[in-house]
């Protein structure tokens, strides 16, 4: 019965995960939250998550009711995400693992998401809309590769909302002056047109693969509307939609931590000199092996 | 353009010769300025010091090709020795590696000592 602690900050959330078996034992997590109309910068992240993962790891292990000698492995996220943030968790990470003699696990990001969704929502093999202020990518698994089979390439879907509102102080003055049209007119229009895009692209990637479960994940996961318009689709084609609440849509440890289970039962493990954070890792890099 | 490691010892006006002939389309006027820096930083044991080594060298500089750093262990001592180009850059290096050393020390401080091997 391996236990796993994970740790996650690649973005403004810093989360420390304890998972045994398929059961979240602890989840604790913060969020570094800027002022309205700012933006979250590399720097005063790393900043923010350097003062509270301490804290937030012994949290994890209280609330787990163990102590260091029951973590079997220690998973953090080697990547992708912003730089400064992922290595000041990942300096914990191998920290621990060293003080504690417990063997390391690099997890990629987008992964710690899919294997949460699976567990939480027990789908067995869906095609997986990871959407989220980093990421944007329509997934599915096929030999032993999550394939990317759509994704975003300028811009992530909820940098996109959140950037919006910058547009709505500058650029859109001339239409909102005029009362050609309101905010909330030109938000709706936004959300509408860049959900049905994902919608479509899901459809079409389910449809190709020839699948009947869909499942939505990352923070976006959380839109009421874009459960309700997948939702839609998936009765149309008589598939299934899956999708988990805010505690494991949002990046948080345990999934990284699941995602290490997972690993670690398959025989992986990263050594020190191969643990670098990377800002760039694709979500088919890594083999899956734990899956047939 | 490789080779800067060998360009010390001669003389800065020639590097900068040097540097405007093999530049091509890329022209530096200024000559190379190397600045090194040395940090020595003592744990309680050589464990301790390793540990820190272990948890601080393998993420790559964010900008590798204008700085590098190297982390030795000997003894308890933990020796991190910088090359610069660029002084801006090298503070930065310098300041970011001292808030991960501040927060591996704690983490050490808080969740160790080392479990005997």
């Amino acid at each position: 019965m391996p236990v796993v602690l994970g740790f996650e900050g690649s973005a403004n959330k810093i989360g420390v995960g304890v998972v045994r078996d398929g059961e979240v034992l602890a989840n604790p997590r913060r969020t570094y939250v800027t002022p309205p109309g700012t933006g979250f910068l590399p720097g005063d992240t790393a900043r923010h998550h350097r003062a509270v993962i301490l804290d937030l790891l012994q949290e994890a292990l209280t609330e787990a009711g163990l102590t260091s000698q029951d973590i079997d492995c220690i998973a953090y996220t080697k990547g992708p995400g912003m730089g400064a943030p992922l290595a000041s968790v990942a300096v914990v990470a191998r920290t621990v693992a060293q003080l504690w003699n417990k063997p390391l696990l690099g997890v990629n990001h987008c992964i710690g998401h899919i294997e949460m969704g699976r567990l939480i929502t027990g789908a067995t093999s869906p095609t997986v809309l990871y959407v989220s202020g980093g990421n944007t990518q329509v997934i599915a698994y096929s030999e032993h590769r999550y394939r990317i089979f759509g994704e975003t390439i300028d811009i992530a879907v909820g940098n996109c909302l959140d950037r919006f509102a910058r547009v709505l102080k500058d650029v859109a003055e001339r239409m909102l002056s005029t009362g050609e049209c309101t905010p909330e007119d030109l938000c709706f229009s936004l959300q509408e047109t860049v959900f049905a895009m994902l919608v479509e692209i899901t459809e079409r990637a389910m449809a190709h693969c020839g699948s009947q479960e869909a499942l939505i994940v990352g923070g976006v996961g959380c839109n009421v509307r874009l459960q309700e318009m997948m939702e839609t689709m998936c009765q149309e084609r008589g598939a299934q939609l899956f999708a988990t609440d805010e505690r494991f849509c949002i990046d948080n440890g345990a999934m990284i931590a699941q995602a290490g289970w997972e690993m670690f039962q398959a025989g992986h493990r990263t050594p020190l000199s191969e643990s670098g954070i990377t800002q760039r890792y694709r979500t088919d890099e890594v083999e899956v092996t734990w899956r047939d | 353009m490789g080779g800067r490691d060998t360009r010390e010892g001669r003389g800065l006006l020639q590097r900068s010769q040097e540097a405007r002939e093999h530049s091509g389309s890329v022209c530096r006027t200024a000559p190379y300025l190397v600045s090194t820096s040395t940090l020595s930083v003592p744990f309680p044991t050589p464990l301790e010091a390793e540990i820190a080594r272990g948890s601080l060298a393998p993420d790559a500089e964010p900008h590798r090709g204008a700085v590098g750093k190297e982390l030795k262990v000997s003894g308890s001592v933990l020796a991190v020795c910088w090359r610069a180009e660029d002084s801006r850059l090298l503070r930065v290096s310098i300041v970011s590696f001292l808030e991960q050393l501040s927060l591996v020390v704690r983490t050490m401080q808080r969740f160790g000592p080392p479990v005997s091997r």
